[in-house]
């Protein structure tokens, strides 16, 4: 590892792992997911089954893909809410472009360049521009909702090109085990959780989230990181949308409603600090699969949606005031 | 007084057979997993109540879960019944498209699927009224109380929902219905109200302030037709010569509508109580695998005036379904226009 | 950060009318009612002033609460969920105890209990306020529907509880009047208290309002419940205009009211915004809102527009401030 002046900037270097594992809110997280585990194995006859687990790994795909890009743009210091309307939106391209030329990997291009032109007019406005993030992604949020509705005239666009490797994507198994949106959430997040500790660019996400003055100095282009950032966050909700295009077997205009307060709870939760610089992919991975066994355990309890609700929303506020509890703890 | 079209009445024997005898020499799946859209709604709500009450009738384990408006939400609760092995699958779609692979997946696993409300490629049965016909029938009622009562003027103001192809039927059914009395009925405001009773009220508000010259309001629902009506209160006019045409009979909004505001005259009532009992039943066919029709009608009625307390009775803050009468309300064999005419 | 000096210490009239992104906004106001005057010449009608304004009392009102909120570098996204229950809590305590006065302190004093709850989670667990009221918003929709399965009926039929939202004071409705009077207590209360110097205060720099004996996490608690309290006043004015206790309405309230707050021009990061702002974005996004169905437009333009607007507002307002330091 070469010594730098941007080292001292990043919050934790990972000497020994078993020494920053032990300080870190991930283990808070892990106990919470393993008591929720436990608690519903013994509720629920039907709850610790292979394929009952597979499952929630392949239903938490779509918010683990989107999670691990909004939490980059967290630790940015920004956010982007945007990725709802978004991964509503790529299964239009994607649907349209299979129906005409029956061919997958020209929707799914086609999705990914809609992504990728979401991601770079959000990171023009918020980075180049300097439009608060919130402002310009809340924004964006509603034009590309509207757009969604305005173009379909609020009907959703079957597939009709019936494509195998489509239906495959998103309900098939790998091995017959594992679904393969799990296995594309899975190598996504282990592809960034190497970046974001290993290459020098997870470093500069860091240092321009903890603090963007200090970063400038150190010779980091902060707008640079940031715009590239949210650019990967579009996309990644884009990969998120071709997963839920391929589950819904359509391009559904009501798709990825509400989408994004799920993914920045699962953010939040995970210990990614919203002001920016602090929290870990592996936390927000955590996160994610918290809410999500919660989703699939509560249903398996035959809980109705109100007491769901409420449980829910307590866990979160527990949760995340017992990761506070803990930090403000470690500090003294 | 509400008119039964004669081709509905043919139709009528069929489903009584159907949800009376058939069910003797049936063999009754332990399990059954209902996926609802949005459970807290009130329509739902009554769909559940009907299904709970036929299922507990035939000694039926049923298991409720909520897809809460959430499209991924849906596939997910699916595919835990899946996982969970439930003899029968009923499924009420967020969207029809997306639930096309989930029908695919649970053919996989041999578990039957019932739909309901609205059609999906590929199903073998869905139960569900005719959006379209109901509002036609609230149409033509609508149009003979205007006749009597308007001199024959009809404008409408639509506060109707785009988002859905269901409610986009009624409102198009509502029309139609209406000018087979009265040709020259004009839609004056065809709005998107949300299907929310607050949102409903904003954009009707905006509407009577750009063109008040209407004298029907229709809402694809009883929250849309409340909140219209609240619009044309707030605004400080009075009812006089003013029709409310709501549509659901979801709960006890339109009861209590109809007793105390002067224009709610017609309810285009939908008994999501009698669609859940007859899913139940659809469902033990399917389980036999007997042949079905691909869409089982439920029937709705156009209520005037008072004729709810035929189908309801109201105590404190619940509503009791008068299933004898109810039961005798005929349904179509097939509906006029459904959502792949749009 | 000239801002927030500027803030602190309440200037003149005049900076504190163009100190900020107010013209910005007086402008965009000025050419929407123009164009769409031309458009649609009902737009001025008495009818549709008054329908206009009314939509804007609901959201002014909480949205006052909001600025404050964010001012003191908080936020609270239950206040759509609130907005319903408070509604369904004080159409039927009016029902069971047959008085509006009743019925509207209990609904008040719910959406106040809500405040206190996300105010004491904030504040003494320390769960960041995005997050906490996303949880309390999630327990709101589940406990209204513990609460009551139906809309909760007007059995009391008292005029005083629908006069609240439909009756006139002269030519003004009661609910503008509600608002205007919320509005001015928040302005006051903001612009000349050692209250509303401490909120900007706290919402800047916490560490160092703290450091000069300022008890942030009071004054943020109090904030959280005063906000709850204005929403649990909207909801009582829906609960009338509805004429029920509503579970299902509010639905996005929370966006709105908070596209509204950072439209007129409040720092998301704390210790900037002005109440000023606030109405003209109340103004502006409801003005929109409406003149899309004045011209007859299509309606899914009811999202794009104001999505547009606030992006293209803001970013007016920065190339202004850019010009201005030049």
């Amino acid at each position: 590892m070469p010594q730098s002046p941007d080292l001292a900037l990043a919050p934790r270097p990972a000497p020994s792992i078993l020494a920053t594992l032990a300080r870190r809110n991930e283990v808070a997280l892990l106990i919470c997911l393993l008591a929720l585990i436990i608690f519903f194995s013994l509720a629920s006859s039907s709850f610790l089954t292979p394929r009952n687990l597979t499952n929630v790994l392949g239903q938490a795909s779509l918010a683990m893909v989107a999670g691990v890009g909004v939490a980059i743009v967290v630790m940015s210091g920004e956010i982007d809410v945007s990725i709802g309307s978004l991964a509503g939106a790529v299964g239009i391209p994607l649907v349209t472009i299979m129906n005409m030329t029956e061919s997958l990997p020209l929707g799914i291009a086609g999705a990914l360049l809609l992504a990728l032109v979401v991601g770079v007019v959000n990171g023009y406005l918020v980075a180049y521009l300097g439009i608060n993030s919130l402002i310009a992604t809340l924004g964006t949020m509603f034009i590309i909702r509207g757009g969604i509705y305005l173009y379909t005239g609020q009907r959703s666009i079957p597939d009709t090109a019936y494509l195998e490797e489509f239906f495959q994507l998103g309900n098939g198994r790998f091995f017959d085990f594992l679904p393969y949106p799990a296995l594309i959430s899975l190598i996504i997040l282990a592809i960034f959780i190497y970046v974001m500790r290993m290459r020098p660019f997870g470093r500069q996400i860091y240092a321009v989230g903890g603090n963007p003055e200090v970063a400038r100095l150190a010779g980091f282009d902060v707008r640079r990181v940031k715009f590239i950032c949210l650019v990967i966050s579009a996309l990644l909700a884009g990969v998120a949308g071709i997963l839920l295009s391929s589950r819904l077997g359509s391009a559904v205009h009501v798709a990825g409603l509400g989408f994004e307060f799920q993914v920045v709870a699962a953010v939040v939760l995970g210990g990614v600090s919203l002001a920016g610089g602090v929290g870990s992919l592996v936390g927000v991975a955590l996160g994610v699969l918290i809410l999500s066994f919660l989703s699939n355990g509560l249903g398996m309890l035959n809980l109705a949606t109100e007491w769901q609700l409420v449980v829910t929303g307590g866990i979160i506020i527990a949760a995340v005031a017992f990761d506070e509890f803990k930090r403000r703890n470690q500090k003294q | 007084m509400f008119r039964i079209p004669v081709t509905l009445l043919a139709a009528t024997a069929t489903i009584a057979v159907m949800s009376a005898t058939a069910v003797q020499a049936q063999e009754i799946p332990e399990r059954i997993g209902y996926v609802v859209n949005y459970a807290t709604h009130e329509w739902y709500q009554n769909v559940i109540k009907g299904m709970t009450d036929r299922a507990n009738e035939l000694g039926i384990e049923l298991e409720v879960r909520d897809a809460n408006q959430d499209a991924a939400r849906q596939v997910s609760a699916a595919e835990d019944f899946m996982s969970q092995g439930v003899d029968v699958l009923i499924i009420t779609p967020v969207n029809e498209d997306g639930v096309v692979p989930l029908l695919r997946r649970a053919a996989q696993d041999d578990i039957p699927v019932v739909l309901e409300g609205n059609p999906v490629r590929g199903m073998t049965t869905m139960v569900a009224i005719c959006d379209y016909d109901t509002g036609y029938h609230a149409g033509v009622a609508a149009g003979e109380y205007a006749r009597d009562n308007f001199d024959g003027q009809a404008r409408v103001m639509n506060v109707g929902l785009p988002l859905l192809s269901a409610t986009v039927l009624r409102s198009e059914g509502f029309m139609d219905g209406l000018r087979t009395i009265l040709p020259e009925a004009e839609m004056v405001h065809d709005l998107d109200g949300g299907g929310n009773p607050d949102r409903a009220l904003e954009v009707s508000s905006a509407a009577l302030a750009q063109n008040s010259d209407i004298n029907i309001i229709y809402g694809i629902n009883d929250n849309s037709a409340q909140g219209g009506l609240q619009a044309w209160k707030a605004s400080g006019r009075s009812q006089d010569g003013l029709l409310v045409v709501g549509t659901g009979g979801e709960g006890l909004g339109f009861i209590n509508l109809m007793a105390t505001e002067p224009a709610y005259q017609i309810e285009a009532a939908m008994f999501p109580e009698k669609v859940g009992y007859t899913t139940i039943d659809a469902a033990v066919s399917l389980f036999n695998g007997e042949e079905v029709p691909e869409h089982i009608v439920s029937p709705t009625a156009t209520m005037i005036g008072d004729e709810w307390q035929q189908y309801y009775s109201v105590e404190g803050t619940t509503r009791s379904i008068n299933w004898e009468n109810v039961n005798a309300v005929p349904a179509a064999d097939a509906c006029m226009k459904t959502a792949a005419d749009l | 950060m000239t801002e927030t000096a500027s803030s602190v210490a309440p200037p003149s009239r005049l900076r504190a009318l163009t100190g900020n992104n107010e013209i910005v906004l007086i402008v965009i106001l000025a050419v929407l009612c123009v164009l769409i005057s031309i458009g649609a010449p009902q737009f001025y009608s008495v009818e549709n002033v008054v329908a206009i304004l009314r939509q804007c009392a609901l959201v002014l009102i909480v949205a006052s609460g909001m600025t404050m909120l964010l001012i003191a570098a908080e936020v609270d996204l239950s206040v759509g969920a609130s907005l319903a229950f408070s509604g369904v809590v004080a159409m039927d305590v009016t029902n069971k105890t047959n008085s509006v006065l009743l019925g509207g302190l209990a609904g008040i004093a719910f959406g106040a209990s809500v405040g206190l709850f996300n105010g004491l989670v904030v504040t003494r667990l320390r769960v960041n306020s995005l997050i906490a009221t996303i949880a309390t918003m999630m327990i709101l929709q589940g406990g209204i529907y513990l609460y009551t399965r139906e809309a909760v009926q007007n059995r009391h039929s008292i005029r005083l509880f629908t006069d609240l939202s439909t009756g006139y004071v002269g030519p003004v409705p009661v609910p503008v009047i509600i608002a205007a009077l919320v509005f001015i207590a928040c302005y006051v209360v903001l612009r000349h208290t050692m209250v509303g110097r401490y909120i900007y205060a706290v919402g800047a720099n916490e560490k160092a309002a703290r450091l000069s004996g300022l008890r942030s996490e009071r004054l943020k608690l109090g904030v959280f419940v005063f906000t709850g309290m204005l929403v649990g006043l909207a909801g009582l004015l829906l609960a009338s205009l509805m004429n029920t206790g509503q579970p299902t309405a509010g639905r996005g309230f929370e966006l709105q009211v908070i596209a509204a707050v950072i439209l007129g021009g409040t720092s998301l990061m704390g210790g900037r915004g002005t109440l000023i702002g606030t109405l003209l974005a109340v103004l502006v996004l409801k003005v929109i809102d409406n003149g899309i169905i004045i011209l007859r437009w299509n309606q899914d333009l009811q999202m794009i527009v104001p999505g547009l607007v606030i992006i293209g507002a803001t970013w007016l307002d920065l190339v202004r401030r850019k010009s201005d330091a030049r």
